[in-house]
């Protein structure tokens, strides 16, 4: 062997190809520390510049980023290592919160007879109060309570608190837990695919829009580890709207959004159409935003001690401070064991200040979540400002996200507060926090989002890309309704949003509730409908109708009408639109051909969770006409979201092959 | 835009540009990477560390090297770096690494794994030298410049390598291991 056998061996011995999912999270987590980059590059000023002879400095440089990365992998392999990791990081049920207004008292409650309250509770929402006690093993000892018998607690509730105590629990109650948690995690109301609707029978559709996008992230994970999701778990409109779309944004921010209705013919059923409505909120950039008053409030209790929790939380505030103005103020209120204020209220201008304020928190003791809650607003009121947008931004491994023990004064206290102008985002961190019911109830209450941040490119995503949707509202209650023209229209279907059904009467009564439009957000919603004329029909045509075909208007599909109130107004506003097919005779412009490239990736997203929920309507389109579709229409994908989507569906059809 | 001015407009802090130069050096960080592990978890690890490193330090780049040089002097650092802290913590994991790697991948494969370890063995600087040259088809001039050596280094070290390999590959035993 010498050096050409070598150099011959390095050509024989191929390379293999990049995985191309490791690929993206590597790109957009390399986004992520640009960004932060040039943060931390503003805030001091003076960089260290290159020279021909700073090996020193650049070997120092790299070990400091190398024991970064390492705490990295360590998470990113747990990710990969799948359901295991998942019950492990179970619900905690954290503190007993027996009331919570103003000047509350904070009664951590011990008592066997109170957790049997709780366990009764689990399994059937009390009216009142309760939740979130802390059962921790650490601060159990720390508070010198009596620690209830881990039998009896094993099952119900936090999987960590078997672990320093593993050798005193029989086998048999861990596998209880596991298996409890197991089927309690993963619970997903069933719905029906929207079916079939003879417009001449049911001229009108209505619902609310839904800008929430847990489905996607559930559905990913369960695609990575090589099992196909629940059909129930799929929630087609929420795999769609995980995907920003470059519609065309409105012309002045007087109108909050715009609308645009494109028909097309369906890729999956000859014959029939889709009607496909895009709405894109207005962005607003960053010299143009509101003020923002915002106080962090983070969780340090000690099950937050891990890579991917109290590290990724900073990681993603600091990366929020940078989609704020230097007029912002943030504050910082942690809890564990006891809440306190880390940061008073502090200038985003002095960045260095609050960056070092986040790196100092350590994770530790246990949870009191219910007094950090209040001392946040508590901060968030000393520094209100009526013009600003106040929000509280809550980041927890899920201590909050015991669900099942619906705690109404808790979402009381959130909306009231809300009425008085200070909202509530939630940020969920680690894995295995899908069931997040109640940090979806408090985030709807506080007109805030609820995201779940399992990796720092997740964060990039939510914290800098969408920023300014997740913190700044534009519409709220926005409904949609759409009148269908019996003579031009046979059958429609909605794809998606069957968990967001309305009434017909609830589209123009104010008092009924709907989804919340950010500012910048994408929100689309297709219809597939079949023609008159068409071959397509689902339903015949009924023997003793008469048939009023006019040749009047049928070349109208239908009518679209939105409403929607604009943030602090109680009375709503309504835009329109007919939608017309469209003549088709001249040729696309290239900004056309872009708007339809958005189309027709958020089409294949549609028709992949259509075959995720069983394919009823779709014919014979399967998982490689997913991929065409998306492949042809992934646009610049600056992130790789759509690069991801496209091996989630590899993934799909290797786990539906198996 | 072309090459030079994505640089420029990376290290001028433009994101869309740092993402295109990104895009567009990621198979040859991966390669490097995979090449010097001889494994793909590990490879992804080094890969993410640099692409990180990257990032972080982009602003810094002035031009006084090629960008490629510079890229490359990253990739080196990291990749030893990351070796150092693998010695440092598994020692006993690189063993079943090496059993994972002889499972799965190609006869020269398994091969490149052993020679490349022979060539660490041979002492610092050895591994990336030959990488360098033989592998990513540099000078032993560029190899010299991006490693911080004398140029006559990098030839004492390839020449070096040469005699012993050839000695080695004679000596029994060597490649037995993944032939049995």
């Amino acid at each position: 062997m010498n050096e050409d056998k070598l150099s011959q061996l390095f050509k024989q011995a191929s390379v293999p190809e990049p995985n191309e999912i490791i690929r993206a999270r590597i790109k957009r987590e390399a986004m992520a520390a640009f960004i932060l980059e040039s943060s931390q590059g503003n805030a001091e000023t003076a960089r260290p510049t290159e020279t021909s002879s700073d090996v020193n400095s650049k070997q120092r440089g790299a070990t400091m980023v190398n024991s970064k990365a390492s705490m990295r992998r360590v998470w990113t392999r747990h990710i990969a290592s799948g359901a295991a990791f998942v019950l492990v990081l179970g619900v905690s049920l954290k503190l007993v919160l027996n009331s919570l207004d103003d000047q509350t008292q904070y009664v951590s409650s011990h008592s066997s007879a109170d957790e049997k309250s709780i366990h009764a509770e689990q399994d059937q929402p009390a009216a009142t109060l309760h939740a979130i006690a802390p059962l921790d093993g650490k601060e159990q000892v720390a508070t010198k309570m009596v620690a209830p018998s881990t039998n009896r607690m094993a099952p119900r509730f936090d999987f960590y608190t078997l672990l320093p105590r593993s050798e005193s629990v029989p086998h048999q109650d861990q596998d209880a837990a596991l298996s409890l948690e197991e089927t309690h995690r993963d619970r997903f109301s069933h719905s029906d695919e929207s079916n079939v609707k003879v417009v001449k029978e049911q001229p009108v559709s209505t619902f609310s829009i839904d800008v929430d996008t847990a489905s996607y992230s559930f559905v990913r994970r369960q695609l990575n580890q090589g099992v196909l999701p629940p059909e129930d778990a799929v929630r087609v409109e929420e795999l769609v709207n995980y995907f920003d779309y470059q519609y065309t944004p409105p012309a002045s921010p007087k109108e909050p959004f715009s609308t645009q209705v494109k028909v097309m013919d369906s890729p999956w059923r000859t014959g029939n159409k889709l009607v496909h409505i895009g709405i894109k909120g207005y962005s607003i950039d960053q010299h143009a935003q509101p003020d923002s008053n915002l106080v962090f409030l983070l969780d340090v209790s000690g099950s937050m001690d891990a890579p991917d929790k109290l590290p990724l939380v900073k990681q993603s505030m600091g990366l929020l401070l940078e989609s704020l103005k230097p007029s912002d103020t943030v504050a910082i209120v942690v809890y564990a064991g006891a809440a306190g204020a880390a940061l008073e209220p502090t200038k985003v201008a002095e960045k260095g200040k609050i960056l070092a304020a986040l790196e100092q928190l350590q994770a530790g003791g246990s949870t009191a979540g219910a007094q950090g809650l209040a001392l946040a607003y508590q901060l968030a009121e000393r520094n209100f400002k009526k013009e600003s947008v106040n929000r509280i931004i809550l980041a927890t491994d899920g201590d909050f996200n015991v669900g099942v023990t619906l705690d109404e004064s808790l979402e009381d206290f959130v909306a009231r507060k809300r009425r008085t102008g200070i909202y509530l985002s939630v940020f969920g961190f680690g894995e295995g926090n899908y069931q997040d019911a109640l940090m979806q109830t408090l985030a709807q209450n506080g007109n805030g989002v609820a995201a779940y941040i399992d990796t720092l490119g997740e964060a990039q995503k939510i914290l800098v890309n969408e920023a300014t949707s997740a913190l700044f509202p534009i519409a709220n209650d926005v409904k949609i309704q759409v009148e269908f023209n019996p003579v031009a229209v046979a059958e429609y279907r909605l794809i998606g949003y069957e968990t967001r059904a309305l009434n017909r009467e609830d589209f123009n009564n104010d008092k009924v509730d709907a989804g919340d439009i950010g500012a910048g957000h994408t929100v689309t919603a297709i219809y597939e409908v079949t023609p008159v004329d068409s071959n397509a029909k689902l339903v015949d045509a009924s023997r003793y109708e008469r048939d009023a075909q006019t040749k009047a208007n049928n070349s109208e599909l239908g009518f679209l009408k939105l409403r929607y109130k604009l943030p602090g107004e109680l009375e709503s506003h309504l835009v329109s639109t007919s939608i017309t097919v469209p003549d088709g005779a001249h040729e696309q412009t290239t900004t056309e051909k872009k708007l339809q490239a958005e189309v027709n990736f958020s089409v294949a997203v549609a028709g992949f969770g259509q075959i995720l929920r069983g394919g009823k309507y779709i014919d014979n389109w399967n998982y490689d006409d997913v991929i065409e579709t998306a492949q042809k229409n992934k646009g610049d994908d600056l992130y790789g979201y759509r690069t991801e989507f496209v091996q989630l569906v590899r993934k799909a059809k290797t786990a539906k092959a198996l | 835009m072309t090459a030079e001015t994505v640089i420029a407009a990376a290290v001028g802090g433009d994101k869309r540009a740092f993402a295109e130069l990104l895009e567009g050096q990621y198979h040859r960080i991966y390669r490097f990477a995979y090449r010097w592990c001889g494994n793909v978890p590990d490879a992804e690890d080094v890969t993410q560390l640099v692409c990180i490193k990257l990032a972080k330090s982009i602003r810094q780049f002035q031009g006084h090297s090629t960008f490629s040089t510079w890229l490359y002097r990253i990739v080196v650092n990291c990749a030893k770096d990351w070796q150092k802290s693998q010695s440092r913590h598994l020692g006993e994991a690189a063993l079943t690494d090496d059993i994972a790697v002889s499972h799965s991948a190609s006869e020269s494969a398994v091969l490149l794994v052993q020679v490349l370890k022979q060539v660490d063995a041979m002492g610092e600087g050895f591994k990336e030298s030959a990488l360098l040259v033989l592998a990513e088809g540099f000078s032993h001039r560029e190899a010299a410049n991006l490693l911080g050596v004398q140029e006559s280094t990098i030839s004492w070290r390839i020449h070096e390598m040469r005699q012993r390999l050839a000695a080695l590959g004679s000596s029994p035993g060597v490649w037995k291991r993944h032939h049995e």
